[in-house]
């Protein structure tokens, strides 16, 4: 907060005499002043985080939805076969071929869904021009309301624009920090899909089980 | 203060500083809260929209491939069987999957549920597949 430092100075060309009293005005102003600026820092934090949650929290469900949808259909489609089977065959060894590979498939969505947990909390993986996207979204809400809401009483003493590159250089920090431990090659979802195309050729199974399998690697 | 023009009264400096410094500093904070509500939201957003996509791909992929099992069968028990598979699917496609927003999500995943027991029921399955897979504690269906 350099702003803050420069009140003694002003205060001093305006008030040009000597004395404890000085002394003491100076440091009530300087009290008053920051505590004004924590507070305004204060309130400008809520109002952003009020004001972005949402959209984060989109933006991520969006992120979310595309990332487990290849894997649960197939522990859909897995599922489904290991039905079929027991129901159709029950004791044979296709069964317990099946059971594996669904084992292998749910245990990888386990490992998914526990990253996820734990980059909840920190600060997580992201992609910067969805961030930027939504940033531009927002600034665009808040050059429309200032600081307003009770913070500020001054005319347009809020509504200067931002730079264009303020809110998404502060964004991409954490980004340009952080690896993107969700799309490491270790939970890819595509040496299942081949383990379970081999099966669905081994069994016999139609073809357009193959095909609906293919079309998960596309995912 | 008003440095840049430097041809205000300077008591209006004193004045007006108590605004100025709440709102510079306002400033500074929306700026760290927007940045610090998109990465909460995105990381509580990512896992609510996996547990969803999770749940809903799974019945997309297990009624998908009993259709194709049953696909070749004329009788009418698999016929009857065969509409109820595609009148699951085509709900579960009815309605955005990646909209948390979407005013009837909650009406349709309930929707898309029932079905999904109904189908369960028809097959002679049991729908609760924590009995097929131990180790997928924590999804829950």
């Amino acid at each position: 907060m350099s702003w803050v430092k420069s009140v003694s100075v002003v205060s001093e060309d305006v008030f040009e005499e000597d004395g404890s009293d000085i002394i003491l005005q100076n440091k009530e102003w300087n009290n008053n002043m920051s505590k004004r600026v924590k507070d305004g820092y204060r309130d400008g934090v809520d109002a952003g985080k009020d004001a972005s949650l949402q959209r984060g929290f989109n933006v991520g469900y969006r992120e979310g939805v595309e990332k487990m949808v290849a894997v649960g259909q197939l522990k859909g489609i897995l599922s489904a076969l290991q039905c079929w089977c027991q129901l159709q065959h029950p004791g044979s060894p296709a069964f317990s071929s099946i059971s594996h590979l669904l084992q292998d498939v749910s245990r990888h969505e386990d490992r998914v869904i526990e990253r996820m947990k734990m980059n909840v909390g920190q600060q997580p993986p992201a992609s910067v021009g969805e961030i930027t996207e939504a940033v531009e979204d927002l600034q665009m809400e808040h050059s429309d309301t200032g600081c307003g809401g009770g913070g500020c009483s001054k005319d347009n003493c809020c509504r200067k624009e931002q730079t264009p590159e303020e809110g998404p250089t502060a964004l991409q920090t954490p980004c340009q920090s952080t690896t993107h431990p969700t799309f490491s090659a270790e939970e890819s979802v595509e040496p299942l899909l081949k383990r379970c195309m081999d099966l669905v050729v081994e069994l016999g199974l139609p073809e357009e089980l193959l095909h609906n399998l293919q079309q998960l690697r596309s995912l | 203060m008003n440095s840049e023009t430097g041809s205000e009264d300077p008591f209006d400096c004193i004045f007006m500083a108590d605004n100025r410094y709440h709102c510079e500093a306002y400033k500074e904070g929306l700026a760290e809260g927007t940045r610090q509500g998109l990465l909460e939201g995105m990381s509580h957003g990512r896992m609510h929209g996996a547990r969803f996509s999770t749940e809903m791909s799974f019945y997309y992929g297990f009624a998908c491939a009993w259709k194709c099992l049953l696909q070749n069968n004329t009788d009418a028990k698999s016929r009857k069987r065969l509409r109820t598979l595609e009148a699951l699917a085509v709900h579960i496609q009815a309605f955005p999957h990646n909209d948390p927003q979407h005013a009837t999500l909650q009406q349709e995943v309930e929707k898309v549920r029932a079905k999904f027991r109904q189908v369960c029921s028809m097959m002679n399955v049991p729908a609760d597949f924590r009995e097929y897979v131990t180790v997928a504690a924590g999804v829950s269906f």
